[in-house]
């Protein structure tokens, strides 16, 4: 009844505000205080006020004034964390054996590296309370810190100046009740001294609500969102400052994104190339997209597209949904999300979030990029519109070793220098492409980074090394252990300077081994494990994204470009893919020279046939063979007739001069010539890009379906002048006397015409093609020619009538089939062009298609009748 | 003998013609675009070399003069038609006035120095004639007057100094043979020094843009043009205003004139622009270098507390002096209305000596940026107006310290009567920011006025809210 009740108020109030904005009295942009939120009282645990009792706040009481804080605590995964799906240890999708959910509260960071301790373990990392401590800074309360007093931090997210060092402090020092009191110490509302909270009567009226000036209640900012999530920095006029591999929060050190619509070129930032960035870090965030714009509240009825989970496919738009005021009662605290690779709690909230093409229209914006749908198929929006991150991001981590403050060895990637100053040079660096397995059950490439851990692991079930026995056996309170400096002192200074500390040789993992073993610890081994982080932010403005064909169709791909996945390989051991990342791994992890390790994708292994990158290798070999053959076998047959005619002279044969070709034949000819010429050019630039680095390849490709638009138009309309005119019977070999003549003409070429015999048939306008002829032009003109024609046809038809490239086999059977077939017609070309010197003299042939007429030899006995 | 025209290139033409043609009709036709950024400009005749033309003795600048009318006889005549010479506007109805007025250095006020009247022979300085130093000098004063060098000399000998008088010391002779088209140092040794010294008076004109770099003024900098490519000049009347003196519309100069307002390739900028004027964006900041003067105080003056030219100066009181300032925004159709010297205020509130005009219901006025400068002047306590105060020479504040006598004195040149009580009143003045436009990569962002932090006050411009959100003042108005 409560309940009821109060939502009626709220309601009446949001109602109430709804019509003073209408009226125009107060219009607010986003920026400052809620214009509708009321003042409020701030109640403790036991619901009585904290001017009364002295008490924390409790936001569960204070909020739950109108707000239904039981239904939030219940669809809120920021809070839950794991906690509520948490499973016998092993058991996750991870397969690490100590895992016990898929998220903050029971999954491994090997970032981080502490953990909670399974129920059962006998050596202890983390504790609950120990875990608030440890995590409670990632962590918005609630959950599983609910039993330690550590209530839900509406205050964090909703509050204009939350104070969120306050609040870490105090879960650091245990003071779990006081937290979220502790976050509204940077206002009016309480202070604190000698460690005692004091609520400040000032800051309440009469009737003992809030002041709103005081707290400042809204609906979360990027700033919200950053004090966990990352560095987001919103003064336009301050210059942003990262220095080089410095730990920025959770996801701008795990890849660089950084939130901010500064341009790159007016940070403070020691960045690469800085002068000619003159644009947005994030062109969503300069063109005024909030985090909370994707990232909204499932039954947010702004943002969501219906009333039910599902959308129905005959409805644009469903009106059926919950109302603002129910809203603003019962507001779900899951947020639209994508599908990551990196967070895997909460799976049933996975994939809800609008996706770029749920704002942008793909069709209207890429009408200059060829098989649209292709693309969009075969890759993420991120892959193309984040080419680059310009900040370092954590590349790997070693704990295989620990520092003298307790930290890993941590190198980043897109930073060059180790001073970790703002004068570090960040170069940045490209997210390696990776094909992602979607929740709808396609593969998409998408934008990563890559962080591969080392560390050791012992017994089994496995469990990783605890900090504190790694740090047993690397230090001796404030240094190193003797017996460490010892081993790895390679200088001999007496110290561990930086780059001696790692296990380069077998003797110093075989050494620490011994020392976990020394502390009770089980056959110790070290473990290695690569965990691929998302990047869907960051995105730069259209025109800069990639639009080079070749970035990606090309031998130098972006699909197979490698990361460095770390500078070198602590004991020697390669590390493997976590399971359970949505990602396709089967690329390689190899080993440079110079002892760093790298990964290189491979989409052609996952099915996934790149255009200009991916080649089908026998192709290219037949058709370099057969061209190759052609051209040895008309050397040879060259040079014979040539020694031939030198040994001793040809008779002279008599001849006359005949008209052989009409103009259209002659101009149909040149034309095809020409035509096919261009083809096998411009396709050679197309099929080997990189090998013609001068040719802008989209214009090449231009050219070539032009090209082979006349071409087509050329052979269609010669076969309709060829059959109206019956000339098509040229080319049709006579069935009687074939096989005689076959073997005649055949005859003549490997023999005859090295002595300087005469032409077995007579040649006149009708019977100009001999009978060897004739079968190769039936072969040309109606296999390869329609063949080249079709497979050619489909592939530029790929975008556009994606289904019939696909019964043929997509691009990955009709591509090479392409090549082939144009292989054959090169050699073609070439022998053709070699038999047109067999006439009277070597060039009469092609003089003759010039000009129509030909000498050509008189027969004794001919029967062959004058046209 | 008949020639016969051979097939082969019949053969040879049609083929190739049959090829080409498909070509030339699908390929892509290279889009002829106008990037030159002197494309709008009207190429400059080459000057004359003035070396051999000028000889002989030449005492006084009317000298110099003399020589130059011998040939360019209707130039003098020329210049004494333009606002350069006249420092008064044509007679301009300002709203809320039956009468015409005219608006000029000569016999209005601002708030910096504040008036020339009896204070001519420092103001004069920057006149371009020779010898004003009364009330009387335009009756008298004749084409031999007008000074050439001014504008012309790039010798870099010549240098104007009391009355307008060519300084002592100036090389006339050399200077005259140097004579050409006027570069940045001609205009600036005026413009950039408005109001007493470097930077003080405009926010956007400053020593800084003798030798810009890009970063501070794309054409002058980036580009290498002078201030006459984009003042053009026609009878040597110099295109482009400011409405601290001239509160028409008339002899603008737009970025309109060489660009096109259509040449975003986003089609979102382009619908900016019927609203917000290009400066807006592209000078995101005025100021870059030099730190321009923002306030002036004058009641503090008098005191020998120790002079800095930009805190403090005992005959000009305190001052406020800032760099690379954010403008303020106001809508502004190009007119503004005006302070005439008489006009009564409300000492209590602040005057504003040039209101710009225009709103957001008014269609022809656009979101501009501005300079504003803050000043506390010396009014009269019981007729409520501003005084004019004598501030150089003989009696005047400089000298004397003494406002009452500087308040006299200045009466007698104005013919405003003074009641023997004068106090401090607030004014300001609005300066277009104009000069100083930045490259493309630093207009302004999106988010610069749109969002949480944006530079705009969308209430104080007349919006509902953030257009972003609810809509420009056409769609939101028109729905």
């Amino acid at each position: 009844m409560k309940q009821k009740h109060l939502r009626l108020v709220a309601v009446g109030l949001i109602a109430a505000g709804l019509i003073t904005i209408a009226l125009g009295f107060s219009a607010q942009t986003a920026a400052a205080q809620s214009p509708l939120h009321p003042t409020f009282a701030l109640l403790d645990a036991d619901g009585e006020h904290v001017l009364e009792t002295g008490n924390p706040v409790s936001t569960t009481n204070t909020c739950g004034q109108c707000h239904d804080t039981e239904f939030i605590a219940s669809h809120n995964y920021h809070n839950d964390v794991g906690f509520s799906s948490l499973t016998e240890a092993g058991t996750t999708a991870s397969g690490r054996s100590w895992d016990t959910s898929g998220g903050l509260f029971g999954k491994w960071d090997p970032i981080t590296y502490r953990y909670l301790t399974p129920a059962g373990d006998h050596l202890a990392d983390l504790s609950t309370e120990e875990w608030i401590q440890t995590y409670g800074l990632r962590h918005a309360g609630g959950g599983p810190a609910d039993d330690a007093g550590v209530e839900i931090n509406c205050f964090l997210c909703h509050l204009i100046n939350p104070d969120n060092d306050s609040r870490i402090a105090a879960l650091e020092a245990s003071d779990f009740e006081w937290a979220s009191t502790a976050t509204l110490l940077d206002s009016e509302v309480v202070s604190i001294s000698d460690g005692e909270y004091q609520w400040n009567e000032a800051a309440f009226d009469p009737q003992g609500e809030v002041l709103p000036a005081v707290i400042g209640i809204h609906d979360p900012t990027d700033d919200n969102c950053g004090l966990c999530h990352g560095t987001v920095h919103t003064e336009p006029e301050t210059p942003l400052a990262i220095s080089g591999c410095e730990d920025t929060g959770y996801t701008t050190s795990t890849t660089g994104q950084v939130i901010t619509a500064q341009r790159i070129d007016d940070t403070g930032m020691n960045i690469q190339n800085k002068n000619e960035l003159g644009f947005a870090w994030d062109v969503h965030i300069e063109r005024r997209v909030e985090c909370v714009d994707c990232h909204y509240s499932l039954n947010n009825p702004v943002y969501t597209s219906g009333s039910g989970s599902f959308s129905l496919e005959h409805l644009d738009y469903d009106p059926r949904r919950v109302e603002l005021g129910e809203y603003i009662v019962q507001p779900m605290h899951d947020f639209a999300r994508g599908e990551s690779a990196q967070s895997t709690v909460s799976p049933e909230t996975k994939g809800t979030i609008r996706r770029c093409e749920g704002c942008h229209n793909v069709e209207n914006s890429h009408d200059w990029l060829p098989y649209i749908d292709t693309h969009m198929n075969a890759m993420l929006c991120e892959s193309c519109h984040i080419p680059q991150i310009y900040n370092a991001a954590t590349q790997q981590v070693d704990w295989t070793v620990v520092e003298l403050d307790g930290t890993s060895q941590t190198a980043c990637r897109g930073v060059e220098g180790d001073t970790g100053t703002i004068n570090d040079l960040v170069t940045g660096y490209e997210p390696v492409l990776i094909q992602r397995q979607n929740l709808d059950g396609t593969l998409k490439l998408a934008p990563y980074n890559l962080i591969t851990s080392w560390f050791w692991v012992h017994g089994e079930p496995e469990r990783p090394v605890r900090l504190q026995d790694l740090e047993a056996v690397f230090l001796d309170g404030e240094s190193y252990a003797a017996d460490v400096v010892v081993f790895f002192d390679a200088d001999g200074s007496g110290e561990i300077e930086a780059g001696e500390l790692n296990l380069d040789t077998e003797e110093k993992a075989a050494f620490v081994a011994a020392k976990l073993e020394k502390l009770g610890l089980s056959s110790p081994r070290i473990s290695a494990e690569v965990q691929p982080y998302s990047i869907s932010h960051n995105v730069i403005e259209g025109q800069l994204a990639t639009a080079e064909c070749t970035a990606c169709h090309s031998d130098e791909s972006r699909v197979t470009q490698p990361i460095q996945l770390a500078s070198y390989v602590p004991g020697d051991v390669i590390p493997v893919f976590v399971q359970d990342s949505n990602t396709l791994n089967h690329g390689d992890i190899y080993l440079e020279e110079d002892g760093s390790l790298y990964y290189q994708p491979d989409p052609q292994a996952e099915g996934m046939y790149v255009f200009g990158h991916d080649k089908v290798a026998w192709v290219d070999w037949f058709g370099a063979i057969l061209f190759l053959g052609v051209l040895g076998g008309i050397s040879t047959h060259g040079g014979i007739r040539v020694w031939y005619s030198i040994k001793r002279p040809q008779p002279k044969h008599k001849t006359k001069k005949i008209d052989i070709y009409t103009l259209y034949e002659r101009i149909w000819h040149w034309l095809q010539t020409l035509s096919i010429t261009i083809l096998a050019f411009t396709g050679l630039i197309i099929h080997r890009p990189e090998m013609f680095g001068l040719f802008d390849f989209n214009g090449v490709v231009l050219v070539h379906n032009i090209v082979a638009g006349t071409l087509a138009v050329n052979a269609a309309l010669a076969l309709f002048y060829n059959l109206v005119s019956g000339d098509i019977q040229r080319f049709m070999p006579e069935p009687k006397g074939f096989f005689n003549q076959m073997m005649m003409q055949a005859k003549f070429y490997l023999g005859g015409i090295f002595k300087g015999e005469e032409h077995p048939f007579e040649k006149t306008r009708v019977k100009r093609l001999n009978v060897l002829q004739k079968i190769t032009y039936l072969g040309i003109l109606n296999v390869l020619l329609p063949l080249q024609g079709l497979t050619g046809i489909l592939m530029w038809g790929v975008s556009r009538w994606p289904e019939y490239a696909l019964k043929l086999g997509g691009l990955p059977f009709l591509a090479p089939f392409h090549t082939l077939v144009a292989w054959s017609f090169v050699s073609f070309i070439v022998a053709h062009v070699y038999l047109t010197t067999t006439g009277h003299t070597p060039m009469a042939g092609i003089k003759s298609m010039f000009v129509g007429w030909d000498e050509v030899e008189i027969h004794s006995g001919s029967h062959e009748e004058e046209e | 003998m008949k020639i016969k025209f051979p097939t082969w290139l019949t053969v040879v033409g049609g083929t190739l013609a049959l090829l080409i043609i498909p070509l030339i009709i699908f390929l892509p036709k290279a889009e002829a675009s106008s990037k030159d950024p002197w494309a709008g400009v009207p190429e400059a005749e080459p000057h004359t070399d003035h070396t051999n033309l000028i000889s002989g003795e030449l005492e006084t600048g009317q000298d110099v003069t003399r020589a130059c009318l011998e040939c360019h006889s209707d130039a003098g005549t020329e210049v004494m038609q333009t606002a350069h010479w006249t420092w008064e506007s044509e007679p301009v109805t300002l709203p809320g006035r039956d009468e015409p007025v005219t608006i000029g250095k000569k016999n209005q006020i601002n708030n910096f120095c504040i008036g020339i009247q009896g204070n001519w022979s420092s103001c004069t300085t920057c006149h371009i004639g020779y010898g004003w130093d009364d009330a009387e000098y335009f009756e008298t004063a004749t084409d031999e007057d007008v000074d050439c060098l001014v504008c012309h000399d790039q010798s870099g000998a010549y240098a104007k100094g009391i009355n307008g008088n060519p300084l002592e010391g100036s090389d006339l002779l050399s200077a005259a043979k140097s004579v050409a088209r006027p570069t940045r140092q001609n205009c600036g040794s005026c413009h950039f020094n408005g109001g007493g010294g470097n930077a003080v008076k405009h926010g956007d004109l400053d020593e800084s843009l003798y030798w810009p770099s890009a970063s501070i003024d794309v054409h002058m900098g980036e580009h290498d043009f002078q201030c006459i490519d984009c003042h053009q000049t026609a009878d040597h009347n110099i295109s482009g205003r400011s409405i601290s003196v001239s509160v028409d519309n008339e002899n603008q100069i737009y970025c309109t004139n060489c660009h096109s307002t259509d040449l975003h390739e986003d089609s979102r900028l382009n619908a900016h622009t019927d609203t917000v004027a290009c400066q807006t964006c592209h000078i995101p900041q005025f100021a870059v270098e030099d730190p321009t003067k923002m306030e002036w105080d004058w009641s503090t003056a008098g005191q020998d507390i120790g002079d800095d030219p930009h805190t403090y100066l005992k005959i000009k009181g305190s001052f406020v002096y800032e760099s690379n300032v954010q403008p303020q925004y106001m809508w502004y159709n190009g007119t503004a209305d005006r302070y005439i010297l008489g006009d009564t205020i409300d000492p209590d509130e602040v005057t504003a000596i040039n209101q710009p005009l225009g709103d957001i219901n008014d269609s022809t006025s656009l979101i501009f940026p501005f300079k504003v400068h803050e000043a506390t002047q010396i009014y009269d306590v019981n007729y409520d107006y501003l005084i004019q105060p004598k501030t150089v020479g003989e009696g005047g504040y400089w000298v004397e310290f003494d406002w009452q006598l500087a308040a006299e004195l200045g009466a007698e040149f104005t013919g405003l009567p003074y009641s023997g009580e004068y106090g401090w009143t607030q004014t300001v003045m609005y300066w277009p920011t104009t000069h100083m436009v930045q490259p493309t990569h630093e207009a302004l962002q999106c988010v610069d006025c749109h969002g949480e932090n944006g530079r705009l006050d969308w209430e104080a411009l007349g919006y509902p809210g953030d257009p972003i959100d609810w809509g420009g003042r056409t769609t939101f108005f028109e729905n």
